[in-house]
């Protein structure tokens, strides 16, 4: 492929090697592709956060001058999906679900419904944890929101665990699984955190 | 100094200025040698503009100090603190008690019914106080000032940012970006120590609050998080403490001028209460003494209601008040020392405050507005902004569906796909809202738009990808495809502050020619002042002795006319004349033989001796 300011080669670069200018976007790169990371859930954040500066000041409108219409609308482009890999890749869960749509099960898009796969138990078990959570907002008992919430966070943490070892191992099928469990998690945690918020 | 200028085709603009348009006064700033500096912009010197503008019996305009001065005589036809009105309609359960003025008409819009002529809309109040500033950067210069960065609240929604654009484009300014005032502040004070680290920024002005939490690494300002409340500031001080003087007083509803008086002295205690402990207030013929910890239980509840938002953009930047480097202090109610203390208190370290807290946003967009125009400033720090308020579609129930999460980095595109839900659905409605709610009537809704032409699939199967993109300055562009067919829908979101494309644009035709010249709108009024007494009279002698012109000769007369009339509904004073005066030389000979009849008259019945 070649650049559109000096026909060299840019081997779908977002920068032209030769001569700097931005490039339209290449479809199909993965937000690892986009940070020139390795797709795997263990990264180090401060090598991600740097990461995205340096990339920040080559690809950003603002560092194109005032006059190249092209080049500005190309680094908008470049700068809206190095923004969105930034924040995808930066939690660590969001990085999971997104490494579960790598390998072909895409819940960041699915917004809920019955998911064949998840235990009957756990089902009634988040149910009754909920209920419980619902008694303690009526109570507006914010310790005791807090206290809920502090164990189902660690269960929250454990599916990760869970979920980034199957990931790894390539197991799409226990992923999934993990992964449900861990936004039904969210999700509760997500409600004491608003419960929370009445109380600031 | 430079004596030859090398001439840039592309570069034609004139100097670029940073403006803090503020609620109680608004400043402009520019940069010289690398260094930003306020310039004056108000006529007795002063950097601070008074954001209040007043409107004359004979259709001046008035800006600044002077206008405030007209405020407590004539409580209607000044407009203060119009930035709570941008991008507001009068539906907003708060608007009316902002002020007492009289608003025209027709729900919704908002226009203030002004003296000296039509009614006017914040967009163009706003843009008095632009066009001000703007006319004094010109003559500091003694150049063209054509390019802006203006500063809003980081709170202020797509309506609010939207009425601001109107507002510098109706002044004759290009805006180059508006940015957050908070963004501005930390960027005035980076630029000046080149300091790595966390920051939190707390603006309290007149009108609004805000907070934000900035890191700086590596030339890089990433705003982690950022809240406010766009209607709580140092006005509310104000109205609090003259509150508190008439409930003492037992007065229960002066008029508009007194409201008036009462809150200008409020203020002016406000402001001396940061030095002494205590300061008589005056209005009315009246005095109270106000102790400072009066005046401070008075306004305690409005300052802490700054806490809860504080604590809010915090977490959302997952950050602890204490692992911060330091606290920023913007805006002149930051000079309470209330304020100060609460601040202290609630981030456990002592609030930087060398620069002047009126002046630093001003300085901060100066420095802005450098960056984008000067291509040789590119290795210089980077301002990555974000998307104060979450973006999303109505779905299925009245629910909002995020598609792009407040403090999103901007600038920003997401895709999310929808599905049909009836059996035979061939076209969808997308409705854009903003807010953080989850029900549809607790969001502000944007647009909306309809998708057509989605085959007649079953339900769900259908694949609508709707795709929303914020450019840097947090304007949004919504675009709708159906992924079988490809049937594409775009929108960019105008959001309804209620002023039409064409309404703009004649504001915008207005305001060139105001730019252009005061004198020449004077100009324009009295030559049409003249042009009708003109065709009056000429229409009157045509009715009364017309019998004096052969037919192609009134034919002329009348043409003539017609161009006077024409010239008249037109803004050009110079054609008005031109045609003032084809019109004069056509008619003479015709004035000429009136004047005969009528000396003829005068004289029929009269003895040429009396004489």
């Amino acid at each position: 492929m070649g650049c559109w300011s000096c026909q060299a080669e840019t081997h779908a670069a977002a920068l032209c090697p030769g001569c700097g200018a931005v490039q339209p976007l290449v479809p199909g790169k993965s937000f690892f592709d986009v940070l020139g990371l390795a797709a795997v859930h263990a990264l180090d954040p401060k090598a991600l956060d740097a990461r995205y500066r340096e990339l920040s000041l080559k690809l950003h409108p603002d560092r194109v001058g005032p006059s190249d219409a092209r080049a500005r609308r190309h680094a908008v482009e470049q700068t809206a999906l190095l923004n969105d890999a930034y924040r995808t890749l930066k939690d660590p869960a969001v990085r999971a679900f997104y490494l579960l749509k790598l390998q072909g099960v895409d819940l960041l898009q699915d917004s809920g419904g019955h998911h064949p796969g998840l235990p009957l138990e756990f089902l009634e078990e988040m149910m009754e944890a909920r209920e419980g959570l619902d008694a303690v907002k009526r109570r507006r008992d914010v310790a005791a929101a807090q206290a809920m919430g502090a164990k189902v966070d660690a269960r929250r943490r454990a599916g990760l665990d869970t979920a980034v070892a199957a990931l790894e191992a390539k197991d799409t099928q226990a992923a999934t699984r993990a992964l449900l469990q861990v936004r039904y998690f969210q999700r509760f945690l997500e409600e004491v955190a608003a419960i929370e918020e009445e109380a600031l | 100094m430079a004596l030859l200028q090398i001439h840039d085709p592309l570069k034609p603009k004139g100097h670029a200025v940073g403006i803090d348009l503020g609620t109680t006064h608004s400043l402009v700033a520019s940069v010289f040698h690398g260094k930003p500096r306020c310039l004056e912009a108000d006529v007795d010197h002063a950097l601070l503009l008074p954001s209040v503008v007043h409107y004359a019996k004979d259709g001046s305009v008035v800006v600044g100090n002077r206008a405030r001065a007209l405020a407590a005589q004539h409580p209607t036809d000044t407009i203060v603190s119009v930035k709570r009105f941008m991008g507001k309609s009068l539906g907003d359960a708060e608007t009316r008690k902002l002020g007492a003025y009289r608003f025209s008409g027709e729900a919704g819009l908002v226009r203030f019914e002004v003296a000296g002529g039509q009614p006017v809309t914040p967009i163009e109040v706003s843009a008095e106080i632009l066009r001000a500033l703007k006319r004094r950067a010109e003559a500091h210069f003694n150049g063209k000032v054509e390019q802006a960065v203006i500063t809003v609240p980081a709170y202020f929604d797509d309506a609010q940012r939207q009425a601001t654009r109107d507002a510098g484009r109706v002044a004759g300014l290009e805006v180059l970006r508006l940015l957050n005032e908070p963004t501005a502040a930390a960027l005035a004070y980076g630029l000046d120590k080149g300091s790595q680290g966390t920051f939190a920024v707390y603006d309290l002005g007149g009108g609004t609050f805000d907070i934000s939490i900035l890191e700086l690494v590596d030339g890089v300002f990433q705003v982690k998080s950022t809240g406010g409340d766009s209607a709580l500031g140092g006005d509310d001080f104000d109205r609090a403490l003259a509150g508190k003087v008439m409930e003492t007083w037992g007065l229960l509803s002066p008029d508009a001028a007194g409201v008036q008086a009462l809150l200008f002295e409020a203020r002016r205690v406000k402001e001396a209460l940061t030095d002494e402990p205590s300061v008589t207030f005056s209005a009315l013929g009246r005095t109270l003494q106000v102790t400072r910890a009066e005046f401070e239980s008075c306004i305690a509840p409005y300052v802490a209601r700054t806490g809860t938002v504080c604590r809010r953009a915090l977490r959302d930047a997952q950050v602890e008040a204490g692992a911060l480097d330091g606290v920023i202090l913007v805006g002149g109610s930051t000079r309470v020392p209330a304020v100060r203390a609460f601040v202290q208190e609630l981030f456990g370290r002592e609030p930087l405050g060398d620069i002047d807290p009126d002046q630093v946003v001003a300085l901060g967009a100066a420095v802005q507005a450098d960056l984008l125009t000067n291509d040789a400033r590119q290795d210089e720090v980077l301002l990555l902004d974000v998307i104060p308020l979450s973006l999303g579609l109505e779905t299925m129930g009245g629910v909002v569906e995020k598609v792009i999460p407040r403090n999103s980095t901007l600038p920003i595109s997401r895709a999310q796909v929808f599905t049909t839900f009836q059996e035979g659905q061939n076209a969808m409605d997308i409705h854009v809202l903003q807010g953080e709610r989850e029900l549809v009537e607790d969001c502000r809704s944007l647009a909306r738009f309809r998708l057509s032409g989605i085959p007649q699939l079953p339900p769900g199967a259908a694949r609508v990808e709707v795709t929303f993109a914020v450019d840097a300055d947090g304007i949004l562009k919504v675009k709708a495809r159906e992924q079988s067919t490809g049937v594409e829908q775009a929108v960019t979101v105008k959001p309804s502050h209620g002023l039409t494309d064409e309404e703009i644009e004649t504001m915008l035709l207005d305001a060139i020619e105001h730019a252009e010249d005061d004198i020449s709108a004077r100009q324009l009024r009295e030559q049409r002042v003249e042009a009708t007494r003109v065709l009056h009279d000429a229409r009157k002698q045509l009715v009364d002795n017309g019998d004096l012109l052969t037919a192609a000769e009134a034919e002329a007369l009348k043409a003539a006319c017609s161009v006077v009339e024409e010239a008249a509904r037109g803004k050009d004073h110079l054609a008005i004349q031109a045609a003032l005066k084809d019109l004069d030389a056509a008619g003479r000979p015709f004035a000429e033989r009136i004047m005969d009849r009528s000396m003829g008259r005068a004289l029929a019945g009269h003895r040429v001796e009396e004489f």
